[in-house]
């Protein structure tokens, strides 16, 4: 892998966004994922090249969090760093040269204004070279019907964090499931687990981002 | 709470050891209003079916401690009124404040709100000192002073991933903006205590705690808890119910002597990262079995928990986190009975 690819791959995992992000403090001044991607790109670099060490890059920082070695935070920062890089890409994949692997719509369900984990999973499923619809938070069912209606083939994700909002999560997977009964719904959030997931009615469960990649990964090579 | 409950809490936060082994719940606007069959609006906005809520709680279980006890809340909307955010209450769904920092700039634009006046403060604190003498009729004390935490305040008014990242890149303005929260909570605090002489604890509810790393606790969090716990009061008393690991080992430092945190720790590896220094209130999951309808997992876990603890001493046995929504009666009737066995 050319040197530069390596480099933005490290600016990603150490969530180095621009030149001018004082975080981390080792990397400041110093070119981040943004000129970093306008240089390779500018250099002839393949996009698609560009795109796998992010995705790597994204899943070195998804184990870190796993085991506890970096917190959300840095993960937060590690997907602004992605979100830089592919904001260079977006011109390959709307050409084609770069596949994005599905449609993936997320929001934090009604009544919950929440939005760490939401961000995290929908920043780390766009690193992962998924087409991401973010709809925020306070989401009403309504509104994710509506966006299902637009990409008919989607995943859907639902977030939470409030105990109290898993009325309101088991009520939007209700009304989604009625009109849309095939369709794949993932749901997380600190008061979840695969049981209470199952109860209402979602096909999977994700504890933290990497693992909503992994079961998007999962259902993918599945259909 | 009854002096008699109150002196037993101190009893378990002082590490004697309490028989029948002591029992008790946050209790607030998630579970009591439903709990009692009315709406989450009704509620909140008719003192007299927030009165009886919370007394019809503590006459069905005398045996249980409520905390904080008559608690006088509008949810998550409480402190960051005082503040201008626009608050949202549908009518039997949890209220929510809506953000008003768009960028970190405005962080210097926020002023200190004065707690005697401004947002639902007024409201919360006359609609506790006029049930007080009826609080006091029916044998219970007006106990803590009770606000959410710093950090959870500020997610409220910039947001939760504009707060963590702006850790990462404009430090210097997350921290002006702690010093202005916890400087409205020490006066917020103070009047509390100064309207009820009978308050001798602090109750400060904080999530965002859970997300940080141990430099950002370090910076963001430990100054500004240990701020506003270090006070000569009995129970200073902190509820974190997400992730909690790192943050454990401070509570000493952070001056908290009881501790509600989550589920997904035991009560023995918290009694060891806190030295066995801060009386536990916890933890069977709340919603999966407290709320649930197999009666035998009740059972089992309040079991489990009392069972797996070589000392039962510094524990009040309860949920992690909070009353969650659709826990009856008969499943905390079968919890206690189930830790008293």
């Amino acid at each position: 892998m050319n040197e530069l690819v390596e480099t933005i791959g490290r600016c990603v995992e150490r969530g180095k966004i621009n030149k001018a992000s004082p975080f981390p403090g080792d990397m400041k001044g110093l070119d981040g994922a943004d000129e970093l991607t306008h240089q390779a790109l500018e250099a002839g670099t393949d996009a698609e090249a560009i795109l796998q060490a992010c995705i790597a890059a994204m899943v070195r920082i998804g184990e870190k969090f796993g085991r506890n070695e970096v917190f959300v935070p840095e993960m937060l920062m590690a997907a602004k760093a992605m979100k830089a890089v592919t904001e260079h890409l977006k011109p390959f994949f709307q050409s084609g040269s770069v596949q994005a692997k599905g449609t993936f719509i997320i929001g934090t369900v009604a009544g919950d204004l929440h939005d760490i984990g939401k961000n995290l999973v929908s920043m780390f499923v766009e690193g992962n070279g998924w087409n991401v619809v973010d709809l925020g938070v306070d989401v009403k069912p309504e509104k994710f019907i509506d966006a299902i209606r637009k990409q008919p083939k989607c995943v859907v994700g639902l977030s939470a964090l409030l105990t109290t909002t898993i009325v309101s999560m088991s009520k939007t997977v209700q009304e989604i499931r009625a009109l849309f009964p095939s369709i794949n719904i993932v749901v997380g959030g600190a008061p979840l687990t695969m049981e209470i997931a199952k109860e209402m009615g979602a096909n999977g469960y994700a504890r933290d981002p990497q693992g909503a990649v992994r079961w998007l990964a999962a259902i993918r090579e599945a259909s | 709470m009854t002096d008699q409950q109150w002196e037993v809490l101190k009893k378990v936060v002082g590490g004697e050891a309490v028989k029948p082994l002591p029992v008790g719940f946050i209790v607030d606007c998630p579970w009591l209003p439903n709990w009692y069959g009315v709406t989450i609006l009704d509620y909140f906005s008719n003192d007299g079916v927030w009165f009886d809520a919370n007394l019809k709680a503590i006459s069905d279980f005398p045996d249980v401690m409520f905390l904080p006890g008559f608690w006088s809340e509008f949810g998550m909307c409480t402190e960051p009124s005082a503040f201008g955010a626009r608050c949202t209450f549908p009518s039997d769904e949890f209220p929510f404040a809506h953000k008003i920092i768009a960028s970190v700039d405005d962080i210097d634009l926020l002023t200190i709100p004065d707690p005697r006046t401004d947002g639902l403060l007024p409201f919360m604190l006359n609609r506790l000192r006029l049930a007080q003498p009826r609080i006091e009729e029916a044998g219970h004390t007006i106990r803590f002073a009770v606000a959410r935490g710093p950090l959870n305040i500020a997610s409220y008014l910039m947001g939760s991933t504009e707060l963590l990242t702006a850790m990462m890149m404009q430090p210097e303005k997350v921290q002006r903006l702690l010093t202005t929260i916890t400087s409205f909570l020490k006066g917020w605090l103070g009047l509390q205590r100064e309207t009820f002489p009978s308050i001798d604890g602090i109750f400060l509810l904080d999530d965002i705690i859970g997300f940080l790393g141990k430099e950002e606790f370090r910076s963001f969090g430990l100054p500004f808890f240990k701020e506003l716990f270090t006070t000569d009061v009995s129970i200073r008393f902190l509820h974190n119910d997400a992730p909690c690991r790192v943050s454990a080992p401070f509570l000493p430092e952070m001056n908290v002597n009881l501790f509600n945190m989550g589920f997904d720790i035991t009560l023995a590896e918290l009694k060891e990262l806190t030295g066995d220094r801060v009386a536990l209130l916890g933890n069977i999951p709340p919603r999966d079995v407290l709320a649930g309808i197999d009666k035998t997992k009740i059972v089992d876990a309040a079991g489990k928990m009392v069972n797996s603890l070589q000392n039962t001493t510094k524990v009040v046995f309860s949920c992690g986190g909070g009353m969650p929504p659709g826990v009856r009666s008969e499943n905390i009737r079968l919890f206690i009975d189930a830790v008293r066995k």
